[in-house]
């Protein structure tokens, strides 16, 4: 029943949300609206339209130069990296941002036929599908990211299943733990939307299935001192390593196959 | 004038484009033109100077991969960009909501009534729409629907620190946004 008034509330509450005047949980509760209703959706943008204009009031101030080196060291950015770069489905953050939504057993699986289906790598002219994947698990079984490396492009896209929060100051960082040995930074994380991190030789090199990745919590700006400083809170076993000689065909290794085999 | 409004905010539209596709230089580009805008938005709610920097960050890095979700048929870009940024810094507030400073403060004293940049020469013809709408709004309306823009507090915040029943604070921004709207979407 959309009466004028409930109506009018409903309006309200998205007026409010823009504004920015909801405590976290009415706030929290207007942003899941969001993701399920277009009407909601909609209704916030024409909010933002019509009080946003108030912010021209606000003075541009020049940021310090550090910001831009920061965001280009979290992102990666690296326009040698950028021309190699393969168009499709790995570009497509939509389809990760699904494959995040739904990160189960099933979804990886789903993106492993995807991948093959597409004939990206087709069994019957390539021995496997250079990629591997991991379900990064928290400490109370919960899946907190997917990761899926492509080999072939040297790169990481890990995808968070839930939105994680961390205490103010502090991130996620991915990390490497080659069997036995010291673990490498894979780089930050974002908690709530996918990540691609590009792979260095040594971090190729070490990837295998004895090999693991993990999550610390450190400061937002990364570990100071080059290891895991703050508590591990996610692990998760890593796919099949490629033959030592033959480092772009390896194979797809669902590690949990158990779930659905 | 508007015109060359229109021209530089099709630009930006094309900006986020090229960044959905993955442009790397369009992104610098993006930051070279908006980053000190929205800065002024982070430091001005945020008011530390070092948070503001990790938000303007965490904006930047969000448009960078999410730039494929901006319809330029749905929104303008900087609309997107201002709508992303306050998102990031509200947020930002409500996560350190139980340690913020809860000094009192008259409402009067709360509010810079004072025009802004925005209102001389390169002011867009929406801001002098909701500035029309604004000053229609009895005093105590349009000053706490102001206070709550810049500084992104939460109702009861701001009921505090004006030193008036929370009940009072809901009703006059309530009333405020309802009546603006009707201003504006007349």
């Amino acid at each position: 029943m959309n009466t004028p008034q409930n109506h009018d509330d409903s309006q309200l509450r998205y007026a409010e949300y823009v504004l920015g005047v909801l405590d976290a949980d009415a706030r929290a509760a207007v942003a899941h609206e969001l993701q399920t209703s277009d009407e909601a959706a909609t209704a916030v943008k024409l909010w933002h339209r019509r009080l946003q204009p108030m912010s021209e009031e606000i003075t541009p101030i020049e940021p310090p130069g550090r910001v831009w080196t920061r965001i280009q060291q979290a992102l990666r950015l690296d326009t040698q990296e950028l021309a190699r770069t393969r168009p499709g489905l790995w570009d497509n953050l939509r389809f990760w941002h699904w494959l995040g939504l739904g990160a189960s057993a099933l979804a990886v699986a789903c993106l492993a036929l995807l991948f093959v289906s597409m004939g990206l790598r087709t069994p019957s002219t390539s021995p496997a599908v250079p990629y591997m994947a991991s379900t990064i698990t928290h400490t109370d079984g919960h899946v907190g990211w997917t990761a899926t490396m492509d080999i072939q492009q040297a790169r990481i896209i890990v995808v968070p299943v839930a939105p994680a929060s961390f205490a103010q100051g502090k991130a996620p960082q991915l990390w490497l733990v080659p069997s036995g040995q010291k673990p490498i930074s894979v780089g930050m994380i974002a908690a709530n939307a996918p990540t691609t991190l590009k792979l260095d030789r040594v971090l190729l090199a070490q990837l295998g299935p004895t090999a693991a990745l993990a999550v610390s919590v450190e400061p937002a700006g990364g570990s100071p001192t080059g290891q895991p400083t703050g508590p591990v809170v996610a692990t998760g076993a890593i796919g099949a390593a490629p033959d030592s000689g033959q480092p772009h065909t390896a194979s797809l290794y669902v590690p949990w196959r158990k779930w659905w085999g | 004038m508007n015109s060359l409004a229109d021209e530089r905010r099709d630009e930006l539209s094309e900006l986020l484009v090229r960044i959905a596709a993955g442009n790397q230089g369009a992104f610098a580009e993006l930051y070279r033109r908006t980053s000190a805008k929205l800065f002024g938005v982070c430091l001005r709610m945020l008011v530390d100077h070092g948070e503001a920097e990790e938000v303007l960050q965490e904006i930047y890095t969000t448009v960078w991969r999410r730039a494929q979700s901006f319809d330029a048929t749905r929104a303008s870009a900087i609309t997107w960009l201002m709508a992303l940024a306050r998102n990031k810094v509200i947020d930002r507030l409500r996560q350190r909501h139980e340690h913020a400073p809860s000094h009192q403060v008259d409402l009067d004293g709360l509010v810079d009534e004072q025009p802004g940049p925005a209102t001389q020469a390169e002011a867009s013809q929406e801001y002098r729409r909701l500035q029309h709408c604004l000053e229609a709004l009895e005093p105590k309306q349009r000053q706490s629907v102001r206070a709550a823009f810049f500084s992104g507090a939460t109702y009861s915040e701001l009921a505090m620190r004006c030193q008036v029943p929370l009940g009072t604070m809901k009703s006059w921004i309530r009333r405020g946004l309802l009546q603006l709207r009707t201003c504006l979407d007349a």
